[in-house]
């Protein structure tokens, strides 16, 4: 039976752990299983690359426009079930109802930005995943997802190959 | 007749409540805010803070001198919420304290009323009156409170009501006699107790009603008329100087 | 320490910044005991006034008839005010890719959160029966109340609501990877606790990638938030008949009234963070230069929209508009120059001045003197219009008292308190931008001349 493990190795500048990446897509790894673990953003390509598309945006908008008619029912709906006449306004003031509308919209697409990009980046995850707390202090990791047994050990020694300063494994407290 | 059918014939009838106030009439006496005071329960803060704009009138009569001495004149005006047709208190209320019933009137619900004070900062007539302090009525003051009208507590805004609790007697009455409310049949405190009867009050909605007559007078204005508010109280005025020297 | 001579970042460089940037965060010493419990003690004493005003009624404040809000509408104002900029320009920057934002985006977006937390109490405070608060809110209940969705104090709740929960979020998205770093530096209960806020962030290329679409996106909603919630507090004033307040102009000329303001406490804030955590490498003169020529823009921003105001009112002339206009002149007649200097005649020629504007001393005293005008310039609005208005037989005078000086005082208290707090828990400056900008410095040769570079990546 075979399971897959992360393997990290850790680094101690951006050349070697890219030319890390660089020796395990030679090696026969694919993109989609190479990730770098870095305490700062690199843009796309430098180290590894991210492929996939995103919906982040469609999620807001989703959250927009289901805000949006939560406003809309909440300031329309709630004046229509109390009837209560004030001053020269009609119970349904388009323009109060427009704002309501707007605040809620807006609420609902924030709720929907953070709520998608935990979705997205599949947090929280409090479980044991592969890190080390000196990637905190400078190091980036390049992690590869593979089959246990030999594909496990091609890639240590890959990893181990390009200069790690370490190699971790999954669960490895 | 059975109790439906009065009902029915009752609330056929239609109300607008409006008052007419003759200010060539009005000798500025100010028996109508006592009078108030005494009907509505309205508390009195003293000397003090009435000098710094705490006073509790409902009714208050404005007065203003007019030209350089020994030519100097006074005028009054009693001025008292003007229940708008279009009130800019009204909208402004977050909680619905103050809304528009189906009389006209602007109705005050003190038991929402959270004190915003945002309705007193859009009345352009200023005749709405807070309670700064939890009112007090000090013996025996307290033995001539009426029990027809709540003791508001600290924090509520008050106003004028045009003496609603007398409105809703007569309509009682006159639901239960099958008829509608007569003219004159009603009387707000002040206009009860207005000496030159300077005061009317009826149902504007009557056109035989005496309210009505006299608010077609030629000699009619509104406060402050241009702001749109459409006001349910009218004022009236000769043209020239021979009402008042 | 200077950071931008090497290249490379070593793992021993990226460790130094990050002592640099949690200094703040060191064991706290008697002196930060002193300051904290001193704000305390002030925020007890304001919240002892509001206890006696609940008790005794509003008339413990200087309010009365015509002046029906005093000085705690004042202070909503100008908080609501102060809490503009710091999202605002963090929002801005962050779009347009400014590279020297990155020192300052914490520390505003901090800012923001806190003065806004601040400014929400005000109303509260306000209210003559604030026990009844649960009127505003639309909560089915039995006794049939609902909120009237067309007074625009029911818009204010729910604009300044969404403002909180948005900064709040805003500034917790750009806290996420430092949270991290903070796990990893900790131990004991602190880390428990990072651990959980972190949400076990590892700094995955794939998290790092959400991470910066995410930013993008909050920071493109949360500028019409902001814009929003201050033109709301400007149509509290704006829908009414009031002379003097029903005006079109009040909602563009309170958000930049606003931004102006929250622009020079923002400048002020860098100041403070500067000298109190040595960050003196890391906030350089050409911070306080480029932010003060967002100031002098926004400075006369307010000017031409304070021109516009003050020349219709005056060539108008319509009666009441006059009489309030020629009552704030006469009897305000010290503030109103004071506001002026402060927000027109002093600071825009001083802003002018390259050598001012990199000036630490010279730029705090500005950004000081800007909110001294933008307090009055909110009292100038409420206080005297509404002594004045409709009717003559009204007019009055208002005069603050103890209670609401106190709770004056103690808002700032309370907001200097919050603000020492989350820098002793949370990183002032955010690490992971600042080493974002590390890895896209650069140095090119051009002729005879060794330059810095920003490599961008587009």
């Amino acid at each position: 039976m075979s399971n897959r493990v992360e393997i990290l190795g850790l680094y101690k500048d951006l050349e070697t752990a890219a030319a890390a990446a660089e020796a395990l897509v030679q090696g026969g790894f694919s993109e989609k299983e190479i990730t770098s673990i870095s305490s700062g953003p690199y843009p796309d390509g430098v180290i590894v690359k991210d492929e996939g598309r995103s919906f982040l945006r469609w999620i807001s908008l989703a959250g927009g426009m289901m805000g949006a008619g939560f406003g809309f029912l909440l300031a329309a709906g709630t004046a229509w079930l109390y009837p209560l006449h004030t001053g020269d306004k009609p119970i349904i003031s388009l323009f109060p109802v427009g704002i309501i509308t707007f605040e809620f919209m807006m609420l609902f697409a924030i709720l929907g930005t953070i709520g998608g990009m935990f979705l997205e980046m599949g947090l929280p995850g409090f479980k044991n995943k592969v890190y080390d707390p000196g990637i905190s202090q400078g190091l980036i990791g390049i992690s590869v997802s593979c089959q246990d047994g030999a594909q496990q050990n091609k890639a240590v020694e890959i990893l181990q190959g390009a200069g790690a300063v370490k190699i971790r494994n999954e669960g490895q407290p | 007749m059975s109790m439906k059918d009065t009902d029915k014939k009752e609330r056929a009838v239609k109300y607008k409540w409006g008052m007419v106030i003759d200010l060539d009439r009005c000798t500025g006496c100010g028996a109508c805010v006592v009078a108030c005071h005494a009907e509505n329960n309205v508390p009195f803060v003293g000397k003090e803070l009435s000098g710094y704009g705490r006073a509790m009138h409902w009714i208050r009569i404005e007065r203003y001198w007019e030209g350089e001495y020994p030519h100097v004149r006074a005028r009054f005006i009693p001025v008292l919420c003007q229940q708008c047709n279009n009130a800019p208190c009204e909208p402004v209320c977050p909680v619905y304290a103050s809304y528009h019933n189906a009389e006209g009137l602007n109705a005050q619900v003190y038991n929402r009323c959270v004190g915003t004070r945002y309705c007193a900062n859009n009345c352009p007539y200023s005749v709405r009156v807070f309670n700064f302090f939890e009112p007090s009525f000090p013996e025996p003051l307290d033995q001539q409170l009426s029990p027809d009208v709540t003791v508001r507590t600290k924090g509520v805004m008050e106003k004028c009501t045009f003496c609603i609790q007398r409105i809703r007697r007569a309509k009682e009455t006159a639901r239960l006699d099958g008829r509608a409310v007569r003219d004159g049949e009603i009387q707000p405190a002040c206009a009860q107790t207005c000496p030159p009867d300077a005061i009317i009050f009826g149902n504007l909605a009557d056109p035989k009603s005496r309210v009505f007559r006299f608010s077609k007078s030629p000699r009619r204005f509104r406060l402050i008329e241009d702001l749109g508010t459409d006001p349910s109280v009218i004022y009236l005025k000769g043209g020239g100087h021979e009402h008042v020297r | 320490m200077s950071m931008s001579d090497e290249e490379d970042l070593t793992p021993e460089k990226v460790e130094a910044v990050q002592q640099d940037l949690t200094s703040s965060m060191n064991p706290p010493t008697w002196k930060w005991f002193l300051l904290s419990g001193f704000l305390g003690l002030v925020v007890i004493w304001g919240a002892i006034a509001w206890g006696y005003q609940i008790r005794m009624g509003l008339g413990v404040a200087g309010i009365n008839l015509p002046v029906m809000w005093g000085f705690y509408i004042v202070s909503f104002v100008f908080w609501v005010g102060l809490s503009h900029s710091g999202t605002m320009v963090s929002a801005i920057l962050r779009l347009t890719k400014a590279e020297w934002r990155r020192p300052i985006l914490r520390g505003a977006e901090a800012m923001t959160v806190f003065a806004i937390m601040v400014a929400g109490t005000f109303p509260l405070i306000h209210l003559g029966r604030p026990w009844k608060l649960l009127y505003f809110l639309p909560i089915p209940n039995q006794r049939g109340l609902w909120p009237n969705f067309r007074s625009p104090l029911l818009w204010d709740i729910m604009a300044i609501t969404v403002y909180i929960i948005g900064s709040s979020l805003f500034l917790y998205l750009g806290m996420l990877p430092d949270l991290a770093i903070v796990r990893d530096r900790s131990s004991g209960w602190r880390k428990k606790l990072y651990s959980m806020l972190a949400m076990g962030w590892r700094g995955t290329a794939h998290e790092w990638r959400v991470f910066a679409r995410a930013s993008t996106l909050m920071a493109v909603l949360i500028i019409p938030v902001a814009v929003s919630v201050h033109s709301i507090v400007s149509w509290d004033f704006a829908m009414t008949l009031v002379p003097g307040w029903h005006s079109t102009i009040f909602a563009p000329y309170f958000v930049i009234g606003a931004i102006f303001s929250g622009v020079a406490a923002v400048i002020t804030l860098m100041v403070i963070i500067r000298k109190a955590f040595h960050l003196e490498a890391y906030l350089r003169p050409i911070h306080f230069d480029n932010m003060g020529k967002i100031l002098l823009t926004v400075s006369l921003l307010w000017s031409y929209f304070y021109f516009a105001e003050i020349l219709t009112t005056w060539y108008g002339h319509k009666p009441i508009e006059w009489e309030v206009f020629i009552f704030t002149g006469e009897k305000y007649c010290f503030l109103l120059g004071l506001m002026v200097l402060g927000n027109s005649f002093i600071t825009i020629p001083a802003l002018c001045f390259k050598r001012i504007r990199r000036s630490v001393p010279a730029m705090l005293l500005i950004s000081l003197f800007v909110n001294v005008g933008m307090f009055i310039e909110r009292f100038l609005i409420i206080v005297p219009i509404l002594s004045h208005r409709n009717v003559p037989f009204i007019w009055g005078d208002y005069r603050p008292t103890w209670v609401e000086v106190s709770i004056m005082v103690a808002a700032f208290a309370g907001f200097a308190l919050l603000y020492t707090l989350f820098a002793k828990f949370f990183p002032i400056v955010s690490i992971n931008d600042m080493l974002e900008g590390e890895h896209f410095k650069s140095e090119a040769r051009l002729g005879r001349a060794k330059l810095k570079t920003i490599i961008t990546d587009e």
